[in-house]
């Protein structure tokens, strides 16, 4: 099994990104690449889907960290989803709610992004 | 089960997940509810990363042992290592509300490692010898 992939579609001019495997410090520079790609192709508006990580260290909570700034900055933002109650309870635990945007599924990450247009 | 147990790991991130899948073998063999023992995991996990990037420099020519124990409804889980003796414990929190409005980046791994558990030890036991000691009640 790969430690850590993502896949990605377009749809509605989003860019719909799934993560898979575990992110941490060995991993998070892929997650970092993807969004270099997507910033490279201008693509601000970005739905990352969690269904598929098993787990999360600082490290990935530092590539979102990282990126959300910009992409807001460019009238986009990073909505996360479909995470599970411990992925969840790692965001929560340092206050990320406060700052991202995160949804029980990917279909309300994606009209939350239609309603704010 | 053994009541104490070792893994050691050259200090690579690479290893990382080596270490977590041990302990989780460990806390699932003490029934830790998922959540909790994710917790657990999170907290090993950044202590390693901690060393391998600011003791070792990332240099794989060197060792962590992670050692597990438990006693009076504790899950004890100790690091030996080497290098310079810098006490996580004593490093304060972010303010996150500071942290979120200037977008910040990094530092989080010990704040997160520290609220993960319900306690944490730091020794410089010997000379170029460290330890920590991270406790959770189960």
């Amino acid at each position: 099994m790969d430690e850590f992939t993502i896949t990605e579609k377009k749809q509605d001019g989003l860019a719909i990104i799934y993560l898979n495997g575990f992110l941490d410090a060995h991993t998070s520079n892929v997650l970092e690449k993807k969004f270099e790609e997507l910033l490279a192709l201008k693509s601000f508006k970005i739905v990352v889907n969690f269904s598929g990580l098993t787990y999360i260290s600082s490290a990935g909570l530092g590539v979102f960290m990282a990126y959300i700034e910009t992409m807001r900055s460019n009238e986009g933002d990073i909505k996360l989803c479909s995470m599970s109650d411990k992925i969840f309870n790692i965001f929560d635990m340092l206050g990320f709610p406060v700052l991202f945007n995160i949804t029980k599924d990917e279909n309300e990450a994606i009209t939350k992004f239609t309603e704010s247009v | 089960m053994k009541k104490k147990d070792k893994i050691v790991i050259s200090s690579s991130t690479k290893n990382l997940h080596l270490v977590r899948e041990f302990i989780e073998k460990k806390g699932e063999s003490l029934n830790i509810e998922p959540n909790t023992l994710n917790q657990i995991l999170v907290s090993v996990d950044e202590a390693c990363t901690n060393i391998i990037k600011h003791n070792y420099k990332y240099d794989e020519n060197n060792e962590i042992e992670v050692e597990t124990d438990t006693k009076d409804k504790k899950f004890i889980i100790t690091l030996f290592y080497k290098g310079e003796e810098f006490d996580p414990t004593k490093k304060n929190n972010p303010d996150m509300k500071e942290y979120f409005a200037k977008f910040k980046v990094g530092g989080l791994g010990i704040p997160l490692m520290k609220k993960s558990m319900d306690s944490i030890e730091f020794n410089h036991t010997q000379p170029d010898l460290n330890s920590l000691t991270l406790i959770k009640v189960i």
